[in-house]
């Protein structure tokens, strides 16, 4: 920018007043302003302000950036900016190395100089809120009060003032609109734009045959009021706030009641809730309805499911709570004012008017917010839902199971010891008494093999004696028999013998044994023995056999009558045998109840020859005390019942108010660095209203606040626009801000959002006057001039053809198979949660298949479902403003090779079956698909490819159907 | 193997001719809109035209792979101190001590590097490799790290490396889709390592598990015969529904989708038959004739999609569990080694015998490395370790053959020309012919990069 003359001569005048003056800002703009243009501007200037600091402004340097005041005029030695150019501190040198290193001496001493004279610089920013300046910022066209309507005109008329607007800026472009669609395409165009599902051929004829002139008005009335609306209504909401059935951390965990949520989205849109109370509701639903009766209460809960949603991040999401308020910031700003606040979690926001201290004023909203806890690898289990019914009446019914979930726990941390303890001694306190390999058919002797003698084995109580058989490679033939006895050396009367084990072994494990002694049976894997805990008391329809297993093997069994039994082997009569598994050595442990010494004699043999590879036996002395108690230990756990599933209670998936805080603002968005204290307020460029209750978390605020605020309506007419024709007025509609676009038609959003409010916010309001303007009603060919100006379609001469949704594309398959189960989905079959081990790595990932809706489909953060992944479904992670239409291949192959895809083709097939001749199957199945009956070319090639398919009628008719159904008509509305 | 019928040609003239209004002006609208698919120059000279990348689930450990540390085996049982992600408050950890590495190196080849035995067929390779010994991260989780080191993003789901490749350079065949990405098990942060997030969907990797039906749908369920009767009435009824619709990018975009599927379901099976690769390349791989699966089959399947056009592919060696993720015991690397090993040698040199390590880039890396140190000297495994780890890459426009960057003397830090994996996606970008800073895409009011506001080229590795 050059001076203009006359400012010119006024500097000349204040040099020759103040000599310095003129003389310093002089040594500014030759010496200084070239070296911060050449070195620090690349970082530092206009939207770049790394670590806070912009030097393109005397403000810039006078606020300083993270670690303040970066010139202190006068004194360079305290001066930031000088240490850095200095390279005094490592951490701090600038410019860094890689943007040239540090600078000539010259160009230092120059920097020192000019902060010794008082750092004079000329510079001065104008004023600004955050990345806006301040006057654009207040006369932001999205922040503007609506034009006021007193009261809401008949949809007819609203909709020709539509029309005459957009006919205008038709005229101006020289282009004529398309002619009316015909009433076929127009009925299933309003029936998928309504409810996500065709007209049925009754629907068709009895809007062809009405003649009225309001027909039309009537399909809109018929739609709205049909249940089916709200889910399609509600699925688009469900897009902008990232809706889904899981929690998004490392594990992705079910989330089990969030379909509440879901399904109050629904109900809302059907219901026609007024869309301020709508905002309210989920952000504020339980202060809101605090006071109100039960029912009304428990909407306001779940409604704030909206909020409880939120993406949980990371491996311990406590640790990484930040993302998931940001993930809500960012959420709400985008969804409700059309504003990207996340973009000032880091720094102010670089375009827009929101500062970090903005942000941070919301952030203590949120973490004043006690939000439901999914749990998550590190501290697993989910808490803090909301209950739907009295908290007494849940607290009493939740205490004794939590009570018994805690005994459960604490018996867990028990065994954990437990099992801690027998590790230290197998690893450090063990000693081979006797082991060999033992091939096919075989038997040995403990002696035969025995490395230390056993005659005299000194034991002491709690000691434990453990037999160890061992599977090879091939595992399974390993029916092996024990024999094994155990004697007192000074009390010879006192003896122990596996075969006292015959007649009571599914008695228990551990199993008492004559004179306080115990007997454990066990599985050995590579993580420490494990009880087996399955008793069989038949084995192969005998009732003779008695068995501790773990699932078929490892086992420990017995053959307990006086005959030799044949089932896989010859069990002999009253034997006690083992079995390893693949990989499980089977153990038998005998815990010693005394101090002494004991005689050991036994032998294992091969009770199933064949011509497999045999096992291995290993007998031990684990000699510590300590390890019999803490076998027992572990073996008493398993007769503990489980806590079980928790109480059937209706619980939300929701948020409620938690102990009110101010955030502190997060310097460059990291926790580590908290930096000043914001109150809760409302955002700055918008007034920076204070709380109005502070001893509350100030959700019910931030409800009122955004509700009442026009961008809010802007934003909702929008999007319904959006959702009618294709393309928003503001195509980027969750972004009103300065980087997103400008409306195509202005006054056309205007005019709607202020019948928006005046309707009461009446989103069905919105449905009868878009779907009442001409434009809508426009036939969806283009015209050349419309290719040629207008492309796009921005300016609505026709109307704009689309593919179906994935959801429409599913359901209408479904529907076509007479499948479509059209009742409201509930919960998901998720495991129950007592039953969860997810990790990081074995993450939950499930497909649950239905019939019903797929706004009912279980939708995972981690793990798409496949077909909607596959046909541009909504982000379950980050909130879909618009969805894409991408057209791939893969897209295809689902058309071609799809085993569902092939189901429904064939239940279509299957029921035009029951019709009984061709020419009545091809009307049948046009009038269904495509709401309009075949040309005589189109029967005649259907006729021609049936005869000459090659195949049973029945195979050539699925195959037809599946060529209706991959059919460009099939799946684009006009 | 020959496709039935339906001949291509005429399926292309179809969709051209299809519109009887304005052809030519659709013609304009196909070039217009465009196939975000279709084969582009990149902005800056290239000397790569296709990767493949090579992931390691789980964490590789570097000092007994890559990183020779004598003075971490002479200080074996040492105590040391550190400010480490994976120890702090957490029990038991208190203390730590140096652990020696379990495995020996030896100088490799012409160039010496030194590689350990873990790893003795990539050794037997070390000339062609470009090794990073200085690679580090910035999170020390599976799934963070795992998802920064494909999207450049450390929690948010962005953009996978392949995606933004297919992004700036499409593909060279229609036929198959430009990411593929061939793991047999899903590894950590689930599909979001190989999405294409907000670029659009012609971008995401396409997911083949080695096994029956690699791709799915790609199995025909009816005969081919049968299949393109199918299509010929298919092209018919949809000819009838376009000749009453003026020019529709979007409806003719669709017949053509048809056509490559039909063209994929030939190209997908011909590009995993090996029946005609002769005996010596399947000894070289370590495959028995007809296996469908292990890491030598996706090896093997790797360089026959690259010969065919795909211009990124993925090869995962395991999932989200039973991996490199040695707690319990550094043994467990042992068999994980021996699976990808001798496969990934024979890769690198049958690319090179055919000449295309030219222009092939191949990088091989992994989440993070494992601690140096445990909270027992004698305790068998590693724990994770953000702050150091190594990788390498071979072929197109690296200098073979060199070790670049550093740790310290036990293997902690990174210390000698820190290389983030920031940096290392934009040198990959480099390599294939982007600024990484000029690869944008335009998402909520924002310009998103693959390398986020980081990443410098890593210069002294370009040949």
């Amino acid at each position: 920018m050059h001076p203009s003359n006359k400012a010119l001569s006024f500097l000349t005048l204040l040099a020759a007043l103040a000599p310095g003056a003129a003389a310093t800002e002089d040594f500014f703009e030759s010496q200084i302003r070239p070296i911060l243009v050449e070195h620090c501007f690349d970082c530092h200037s206009g939207a770049k302000t790394k670590g806070g600091l912009a030097l393109d402004s005397k403000n810039g340097w006078q606020k300083g950036g993270d670690s303040g005041p970066a010139v202190l005029p006068g004194d360079p030695e305290k001066s930031l900016l000088i240490e850095a150019v200095r390279y005094q501190d490592e951490d701090s040198a600038m410019p860094p190395k890689k943007s040239g290193g540090k600078l000539p001496d010259a160009k230092i001493a120059l920097l020192e100089k000019w902060v010794r004279m008082g750092a004079p610089d000329p510079r001065v920013a104008s004023a600004k809120i955050a990345g806006m300046n301040a006057e654009e910022a207040q006369s932001w066209w999205a922040f503007q009060p609506l034009p006021k309507t007193s009261s809401t005109a008949k949809p007819a008329e609203a909709a020709a003032h539509i029309d005459a607007l957009l006919h205008e800026r038709l005229k101006s472009e020289g282009l004529s609109p398309a002619p009316s669609a015909d009433k076929r395409s127009l009925l299933r165009r309003a029936s998928y734009d309504l409810t996500g599902l065709p007209p049925s051929p009754e629907d068709v004829d009895a809007f062809l045959a009405d003649s009225s002139p309001d027909a039309f008005s009537k399909v809109i009335e018929r739609l709205l009021a049909s249940p089916q609306y709200g889910v399609k209504w509600g699925r688009h909401w469900l897009d902008v706030v990232r809706y889904a059935d899981t929690a998004g951390e490392n594990t992705d965990r079910p989330l089990m009641h969030a379909w509440r949520y879901r399904n109050w989205v629904f109900d809302a849109f059907n219901r026609d809730l007024p869309y301020d109370q709508f905002i309210r509701l989920q952000l504020a639903g339980d202060l809101e309805r605090a006071t109100a009766s039960r029912t009304e209460l428990n909407e306001g809960i779940v409604a704030t499911g909206y909020l409880a949603i939120a993406r949980r991040f990371g491996h311990e999401i406590s640790k990484d709570v930040h993302l998931m308020h940001e993930d809500v910031i960012d959420n709400l700003g985008k969804t409700f004012l059309g504003m990207t606040l996340a973009c000032a979690r880091c720094h102010d926001h670089k375009y827009d008017p929101i500062s970090a201290a903005d942000y941070y004023s919301l952030y203590g909203i949120f973490q004043s917010t006690r939000f439901a806890y999914p749990g998550c690898e590190n501290s697993g289990k989910p808490r803090d839902m909301v209950p739907l019914i009295p908290q007494s009446e849940a607290d009493a019914l939740m205490s004794p199971w939590l009570k018994k979930r805690a005994d459960e726990d604490a018996l867990r941390a028990k065994l954990a010891a437990a099992g801690k303890t027998l590790n230290t001694s197998f690893t450090e306190q063990t000693e081979v008494l006797a082991s060999a390999p033992l091939a096919e058919g075989t038997s040995i002797g403990f002696e035969e093999s025995q490395k230390v003698s056993l005659d005299s084995i000194a034991v002491r109580k709690g000691e434990v004696l453990l037999l160890t058989v061992s599977p090879n490679k091939g595992h399974g033939a390993d029916s092996t028999l024990v024999e094994w006895s155990i004697q007192d050396c000074t009390h010879p009367e006192r003896a122990w013998n596996v075969s006292d084990l015959i007649s009571s072994l599914s008695q228990s494990n551990p199993h008492p044994g004559a004179h306080n002694a115990s007997w454990c049976f066990l599985s050995m894997g590579n993580k420490g023995p494990v009880f087996l805990h399955e008793k069989s008391t038949s084995v192969n329809g005998h009732s003779d056999i008695q068995k501790w297993g773990i699932g078929d093997t490892p086992s420990v069994f017995v053959n307990s009558s006086d005959q030799q039994l044949m089932v896989w082997t010859t069990l002999p009569a009253r034997s006690f045998l083992v079995h390893p598994g693949h990989d499980q050595p089977v153990a038998v442990a005998w815990v010693s109840p005394m101090d002494g010494s004991v005689r050991i004699r036994g032998r294992v043999a091969d009770a199933h020859p064949t011509r497999n590879d045999g096992v291995a036996f290993e007998l031990k002395h684990l000699r510590s005390p300590a390890s019999g108690t803490a076998l027992l230990e572990m073996g008493r756990t398993l007769q503990i019942p489980e806590a079980g599933p928790a109480p059937a209670i209706p619980w939300a998936y929701a948020v409620a108010d938690a102990q009110p805080v101010n955030a502190r603002i997060q310097i460059r968005g990291e926790p580590e660095k908290p930096g000043d204290e914001v109150p809760r307020r409302w955002l700055g460029v918008f007034g920076g209203q204070p709380l109005f209750h502070p001893t509350e978390s100030g959700r019910r605020e931030l409800g009122q606040w955004i509700s009442q605020h026009p961008i809010a309506a802007r934003v909702m007419a929008n999007r319904i626009w959006q959702w009618h024709f294709g393309t928003g007025i503001v195509r980027s509609s969750s972004d009103f801000g300065s980087r997103g676009e400008k409306p195509s038609h202005p006054e056309i959003l205007e005019f709607l959002a202020s019948e928006f409010v005046a309707s009461g916010y009446s989103v069905k309001a919105m449905h009868r006057i878009l779907m009442h303007t001409a434009a809508y009603q426009r036939e969806s060919n283009p015209q050349e001039p419309h290719l040629l100006k207008d492309p796009e379609n921005r300016l609505l001469a026709r109307f704009s053809r689309r593919r179906l949704a994935v959801e429409e594309l599913r359901d209408t398959l479904l529907l076509a198979a007479g499948k479509l189960d059209l009742t409201l989905g509930q919960s998901h079959p998720f495991p129950p949660e007592d039953r969860w081990k997810y990790t990081q790595h074995n993450p939950f990932n499930a497909v649950y298949e239905h019939t019903q809706r797929s706004a009912f489909l279980m939708t995972q953060r981690q793990r798409r479902h496949p077909l909607l992944a596959l046909f541009d479904g909504a982000d379950p992670s980050a909130s879909t403003a618009q969805r894409q239409t991408t057209t791939v291949p893969p897209q295809a192959l689902f058309f071609l090779n799809n085993p569902f895809f092939h189901e429904q083709a064939a239940g279509l097939a299957a029921s035009l079956a029951q019709i009984p001749n061709d020419s009545l199957r091809f009307n049948t199945v046009f009038r269904t698909l495509f709401q309009r009956e075949p040309s005589a070319g189109e029967s005649q090639h259907a006729s021609a490819f049936l005869a000459s398919y090659g195949t049973a009628p029945a195979e050539a008719w699925n195959a037809y159907c599946r060529i209706l159904l991959a059919g460009n008509e099939f799946l684009h509305i006009d | 193997m020959k496709p039935p019928v339906l001949p291509r040609r005429n399926f292309l003239q179809s969709a051209v001719t299809g519109s009887l209004l304005f052809p030519g002006l659709l013609q304009q609208l196909l070039a217009e809109s465009g196939d975000p698919l279709a084969p582009k120059n990149p902005p800056l000279p290239a000397k790569a035209k296709r990767v493949i990348f090579l992931f390691m689930t789980g964490g590789v450990s570097h000092v007994d792979s890559f990183d020779p540390k004598p003075a971490l085996t002479r200080d074996h049982g040492k105590e040391i101190k550190a400010d480490h992600p994976e120890i702090k408050g957490r029990p038991g950890y208190e203390r730590i001590y140096l652990k020696r590495p379990q495995w020996e190196f030896q100088p490799r080849g012409q160039s010496g590097t030194e590689v350990s035995e873990l790893f003795p067929h990539i050794a037997s390779c070390a000339d062609d490799l470009t090794l990073i010994r200085s690679m580090h991260t910035s999170h020390s989780n599976h799934y963070n790290a795992t998802l920064g080191m494909h999207t450049g993003s450390f929690a948010f789901a962005r953009p996978s490396i392949g995606s933004w490749v297919s992004y700036g350079l499409g593909t060279m065949n229609q036929n198959l889709p430009s990411f593929v990405v061939i793991a047999p098990k899903q590894t950590y942060a689930g599909s979001q390592v190989f999405a294409s997030d907000f670029l659009p969907g012609s971008h995401q990797g396409t997911l083949v598990i080695p096994g029956a039906e690699p791709i799915a749908n790609i199995a025909p369920r009816i005969p081919a015969a049968l299949q393109s009767r199918e299509l010929e009435a298919l092209r018919t009824l949809n000819q009838t529904h376009l000749q009453t619709r003026n020019a529709d990018p979007l409806l003719e975009a669709r017949l053509r989708t048809f056509e490559t599927a039909f063209g994929m379901q030939m190209a997908v099976p011909d590009a995993f038959n090996f029946q005609e690769e002769n005996d010596r390349t399947h000894a070289d791989y370590g495959l028995q004739r007809g296996q469908t699966t292990g890491f030598g089959w996706q090896c093997l399947a790797a360089r026959r999609l690259l010969e065919r056009g795909v211009r990124f592919v993925e090869l995962i060696d395991s999932g989200s569990s039973g991996n490199w993720d040695a707690h319990g015991d550094m043994m467990s690397h042992a068999p994980l080694a021996k699976n990808v090993d001798q496969p990934i040698a024979a890769l690198l040199r049958d690319l090179k015998q055919r000449g295309m390590l030219e222009d092939t880039l191949v990088v091989w890396t992994t989440e993070f490395g494992r601690t140096p140190f445990n909270n027992t000297a004698d305790a068998k495994g590693r724990e994770h370790h953000p702050w150091a780890f190594s990788s390498w890459l071979a072929g197109a426009g690296v200098k073979p053959g060199i070790v670049h960057g550093a740790t310290d003397e036990h293997g902690l830090r990174a210390s000698v020309d820190p290389v983030h994996v920031h940096d290392f996606h934009a040198t990959i970008l480099h390599l294939l012919g982007f600024d990484h800073e000029k690869l944008t895409y335009r998402h909520a009011g924002r310009d998103y990069r693959l390398t986020d506001v980081e990443g410098h080229v890593v210069k002294e590795i370009l040949s």
